[in-house]
């Protein structure tokens, strides 16, 4: 396993317990559907085109949002996002 | 037991719970190393129809540091598919299985190799290489050994793998240690113990007759050394690597998808380390495990308070009274065990054992470290450097090493003149043990790679 990544996997490292997930395809939102977010750490894959999106809201308060799709995760702020997601959901 | 589901949640994960860790200079190919990570432990043979496999979403890795940076230098990742033959039937087999590809076998799994670089350059070497079956009885499969010796596959670049079921060999009175501490031979001095037994016991091999499943490779020794050499002298650094393995999954599950498929996305992130045997089974505090299991050896320092002053070392004095009264002083001095931190966190240096080092440096990290230059020994002996025997554990670790009395020894005091020659150790120290040998695991070992015994099958087991 290289270094890098080795490193990266420590930085991310979250409990499974800990992850709220919402199935992006439940709640009809995609990767392509998503406007307006700030990128942290992008990386786009083409391959993953299709696949399901899987986000969890972190912080609901400030709209962070870890992003899961393919092998990556990426980090987004969007307070509106959170706000119709909350209130999508009954909450 | 060793790594058995040592810590909390991984005890509910068997799939990627890693069991046990070898690694040795091979006895059958000496230019070689043997590196045998176990997983899925404790397996019932009789468990059809869904016999155990390795998961399909779970990563498993080997990890060779040849430097002494706690990061690899070597990875050897394996990934596992399993596929189904008829789907009309709810049995793993429909008649006997007499080769690897055999159609009466229902439900097989194949794996690939992947080699990663210090630079993370990765490298398949090999796809879609078949496991074994499960030894589900003699009716299935007739000639179970065969099927095994052709799932030993020799790679192009080399190496030699195996995956797939194999007796597990680890050896441990595990009913009794963790039953206040009780170890059989000596339970008629143990403080509760006194007043149940006036007599010693014998030892239980809690482990015996279950099988686990076991990744194994050998690999030329160059190909895991710092400096790439075939020959190296055994005081020089670039003799000796750290080995690791590692489970991982991705970081999100989403289950009952509407289309039936679970969702699995996410980067992978690690749920199972295993390098010596033991240290997060019994140094490491309970509410402290899952973290462990989740960081790389090079996180290890955090944990070194642990090592330093193990809480076993100072329930020995308590659980035996009168045996281990210089262990007691000892321990009221209050200073840091520089013994253990040597054996699990640095390795031992040049100078305390003749002829003997397993050093990395001053990084503190739990690895299994080997010294490579030392050859297999001509007779093993079970307490391995503990007993005059350097090619055994805490030098890397063989199969047949009792790791558990060995680990007894240490944290009782018998390798603290490695650090402090006016230390005297209690004469209980050097007379410590859980009772068992190799001996005590029945399916006994083979005598070329991968080693470890036949699997027990489900017909005979439990009888």
């Amino acid at each position: 396993m290289s270094r890098v990544r080795y490193r990266a996997q420590t930085r991310g490292w979250l409990s499974r317990r800990r992850v709220l997930a919402l199935a992006a395809t439940g709640v009809g939102v995609s990767a392509v559907s998503i406007t307006g977010l700030s990128l942290a750490g992008e990386n786009g894959d083409a391959k993953n085109d299709g696949q399901p999106l899987v986000l969890s809201l972190r912080d609901a308060a400030e709209g962070t949002f870890d992003v899961f799709s393919g092998d990556k995760k990426v980090t987004i702020t969007d307070r509106k996002l959170a706000a119709r997601l909350l209130k999508a959901t009954g909450r | 037991m060793s790594s058995h589901r040592e810590a909390p949640e991984i005890s509910k994960d068997p799939v990627a719970d890693s069991s046990d860790l070898y690694a040795f200079v091979s006895p059958d190919d000496p230019d070689t190393v043997t590196l045998i990570a176990n997983y899925v432990p404790l397996q019932l043979p009789a468990s059809g129809p869904n016999f155990f496999e390795f998961g399909d979403d779970v990563l498993y890795e080997i990890h060779i540091d040849a430097n002494g940076d706690a990061r690899p230098d070597v990875t050897y990742q394996f990934r596992f598919r399993t596929e189904l033959r008829n789907d009309r039937t709810f049995l793993y087999n429909t008649g006997p299985i007499e080769s690897l590809d055999s159609e009466n076998w229902n439900r097989r799994q194949f794996y690939s190799v992947t080699k990663v670089d210090a630079q993370g350059k990765s490298t398949v070497l090999a796809k879609s290489l078949p496991c074994p079956p499960c030894n589900v009885g003699p009716l299935s499969i007739p000639d179970y050994e065969k099927l095994a010796e052709d799932a030993v596959h020799t790679l192009k670049t080399g190496e030699k793998v195996f995956a797939g079921q194999r007796a597990d060999a680890f050896f441990v009175d595990l009913g009794a240690i963790f039953d206040l501490g009780t170890l059989r031979p000596f339970q008629d001095k143990h403080l509760v113990g006194q007043n149940l037994f006036n007599y010693a016991g014998k030892a239980v091999n809690a482990t015996d007759k279950t099988n686990v499943h076991s990744i194994a490779i050998q690999v030329p020794l160059h190909m895991v050394r710092r400096d790439g050499k075939k020959r190296v002298r055994g005081r020089d650094a670039g003799a000796v690597i750290g080995v690791w393995t590692s489970a991982s999954r991705r970081q999100v599950e989403v289950r009952g998808n509407s289309d039936g498929a679970d969702v699995v996305v996410g980067p992978q992130v690690q749920v199972s380390r295993l390098g010596n045997p033991l240290f997060n089974e019994v140094i490491v505090p309970m509410a402290e495990k899952d973290r462990w299991n989740s960081l790389p050896p090079s996180e290890d320092k955090r944990f070194a308070g642990f090592v330093a002053t193990p809480e076993l070392g100072a329930l020995l004095p308590a659980l035996y009274p009168g045996l281990f009264d210089n262990l007691a002083a000892l321990n009221k001095t209050k200073e840091p065990r520089a013994d253990l931190l040597a054996i699990l966190l640095t390795g031992i240096p040049d100078g305390l054992i003749d002829g003997f080092q397993n050093n990395t440096g001053a990084l503190q990290a739990d690895m299994l470290r080997l010294n490579t230059a030392i050859p297999p020994a001509k007779k093993e002996n079970k307490f391995g450097v503990v007993g005059g025997d350097l090619a055994g554990f805490p030098n890397g670790r063989r199969i047949a090493d009792d790791v558990v009395s060995i680990s007894l020894r240490a944290i009782a005091g018998a390798t603290v003149p490695l650090v402090n020659p006016d230390f005297e150790p209690d004469a209980a120290a050097a007379a410590v043990e859980q009772g068992l040998s190799i001996k005590d695991a029945s399916a006994g070992l083979l005598k070329k790679f991968p080693f470890l015994g036949t699997p027990f099958d489900g017909f005979g087991n439990p009888s």
